[in-house]
């Protein structure tokens, strides 16, 4: 069992990492490195990077996330140390989870959000055959389709503040049919970044993982040429037009070239309606971090 | 004889495995996985939960089952080999379904029915890519196949089958620009609330169907078994070996574009381009 340990050990450390204020570009170079995976969702993860100082209002989201990370787990905490000492101390993590043991407790209860009991004779608590909140679990409700009026089942989620997919911080309540956006609203705007998140390596290489491109995303983070087959082509053209910043393959092909985009104030919610979730992903991915920030502020996004 | 090749199909299958986790960089991390907590979801479809690896794997092995290992030489020696592969394709969606539908959570149901909207078009162009190859052997056995390969393999003959067929195998396999099911934009997908063995187990049985896969492409366009000097399953396992590497490395450089614009490109490029296909090699097999 010793050597099965010692085996696991030398497979990259499977990192999934919360990522507050400023924090931003020092997480995505550290996870490009050798040694270290970026983990896309918790459950693939064994150590919780938690990089910067998480605001309270994000305490709770980062108690669940925690929690969604199969045991053993480990928590590292990122605050002022150099990014090799933070890399160190990941890969000490990681030996120790591969030599089994308990490893951390779950912050929250491990119990549902609201009781398996209803309300009624029955129990059954909905209204009727959809819709309702029967057991405190909101069931999809038939609405028109926003391209076409077909009656569809409509629901609403709120993603984020921890979601690879989406910058970090931002909170979004999306109601989708199917995986089409029907609405959405910013609940809470994204950590504030400093410049050096909208780097052109890192603004190309964020783009590049929604487009399955994992390898030349860690190529483009470390100052190589991605080397990528219809890297510009595989982003719809028109899509998440900006005035004077062009399309989001505009955007792509200015950061693969190593220039900086300057968006406007892009209005998020006009962007992301009516698009597919990957469409509405690949939109956010292709604004700066910086512009996605502005937009939120301003009152009309709030 | 048969329990040879029946060792041979399962020896294949678990070295190939092997040799894919190898190509894809990932043994360790599967290993790793194997040992770690299986987190439960909420009312998840346990049942499917724990079938749809295990169909996934069966599949993979159903698929090798037909493929001649030297000329005139297969577990199941079927006169409708090709259809029996064909069953596996259209199943692996099935199963992709279901591995998507049982946890009871959000991004893997997208995926799930991501995968089942853009696998049927990718159906239909392999089918008349496999009838195409099937048209010179005048006979659907994969047998019959390999031995109308004799003097000129398919993948001169029929030069736009292997690429048409790589597509589907890109999307069978769960890789780069056809993986609709595990997409990075909705944390992996099908895949997004699996955790520890079940995890490991699935991208096992991910990298077995490569294998599966691979092993089909090398009998269909590359004469599976023929070749000079070397024994018939030493040319087999060579030619597998390449196309899976092939498949790796243009899973990880060729870029994934979003599924409503896959679905035009598959429906509208693609399809067409197969019917043409067939209608070219039916004429040259005349």
């Amino acid at each position: 069992m010793m050597s099965l340990s010692r085996l696991m050990s030398r497979a990259p450390a499977p990192v999934f990492p919360a990522i507050g204020p400023g924090r931003q570009a020092d997480v995505e170079r550290l996870l490009s490195r050798s040694g270290l995976r970026a983990a896309a969702t918790p459950r693939d993860a064994a150590i919780l990077l938690v990089a910067g100082d998480i605001p309270g209002t994000a305490a709770a989201p980062l108690a669940r996330v925690h929690d969604q990370i199969p045991r053993p787990r480990v928590t590292v905490s990122w605050g002022h140390d150099e990014p090799d000492a933070i890399a160190a101390r990941i890969a000490e993590a990681w030996r120790e989870v591969c030599a089994g043991g308990e490893g951390e407790g779950d912050r929250l209860p491990d119990e549902p959000p609201n009781k398996w009991k209803g309300v009624g004779p029955n129990g059954q608590g909905g209204k009727g055959m959809m819709g309702g909140v029967p057991y405190g679990r909101p069931m999809a409700m038939t609405g028109p389709d926003i391209r076409d009026g077909l009656q569809l089942d409509r629901y609403t989620a709120r993603f984020g503040p921890f979601a690879p997919m989406l910058p970090p911080g931002l909170v979004l309540e999306v109601t989708l049919q199917g995986d089409v956006i029907c609405d959405v609203t910013v609940e809470t705007q994204p950590f504030a970044q400093p410049a050096d998140a909208d780097a052109p390596d890192l603004c190309a290489a964020r783009m590049l993982r929604l487009l399955g491109l994992a390898g030349p995303a860690d190529r483009a983070t470390a100052g190589k040429k991605p080397r990528g087959v219809w890297m510009r082509g595989a982003v719809p053209g028109g899509l998440g037009s900006v005035d004077g910043a062009g399309d989001a393959r505009d955007r792509l092909s200015r950061w693969l070239s190593g220039t900086p985009v300057t968006a406007s104030v892009p209005d998020i919610p006009a962007l992301l309606k009516g698009a597919e979730w990957s469409e509405a992903m690949l939109i956010l991915a292709s604004l700066p971090p910086s512009a996605i920030l502005r937009a939120c502020q301003t009152p009309e996004a709030a | 004889m048969i329990v040879l090749l029946a060792l041979v199909v399962l020896g294949t299958l678990l070295v190939g495995t092997l040799f894919a986790a190898m190509l894809d960089r990932s043994h360790l991390s599967i290993v790793a996985f194997f040992a770690r907590q299986r987190v439960e979801t909420e009312a998840p479809d346990r049942l499917n939960r724990d079938l749809a690896p295990a169909w996934y794997l069966t599949l993979a092995g159903a698929g090798l089952s037909v493929v001649p290992f030297a000329p005139g030489l297969a577990l199941i020696d079927s006169p409708v080999g090709i259809v029996i592969w064909g069953s596996c394709e259209a199943l692996v969606i099935v199963t992709v379904f279901l591995h998507g539908w049982s946890p009871n959570a959000p991004f893997p149901l997208i995926g799930a029915y991501r995968y089942a909207a853009i696998g049927l078009p990718v159906m239909l162009p392999s089918m008349f890519v496999l009838i195409a190859a099937a048209l010179p052997a005048e006979s659907l056995s994969l047998i019959a196949i390999v031995e109308s390969q004799r003097e000129i393999w398919n993948v001169i003959r029929q030069p736009l089958g292997l690429p048409l067929f790589l597509i589907v195998a890109l999307a069978m396999t769960l890789r780069g620009p056809m993986d609709y099911a595990d997409a990075a934009d909705i944390a992996t997908g099908t895949s997004a609330e699996a955790s520890g063995a079940g995890r490991a187990l699935w991208q096992t049985a991910r990298l077995a169907m490569l294998v599966s896969v691979s092993a089909i492409a090398a009998t269909v366009f590359l004469g599976g078994p023929l070749g000079p000097l070397l024994p018939g399953p030493v040319w087999l396992w060579l030619k597998t070996a390449a196309l899976m590497a092939l498949i790796v490395l243009l899973g990880n450089r060729i870029a994934r574009t979003t599924p409503s614009r896959m679905m035009w490109i598959l429906w509208v490029v693609l399809l067409p381009l197969s019917f043409l296909h067939l209608l070219i090699s039916g004429l040259v097999a005349l």
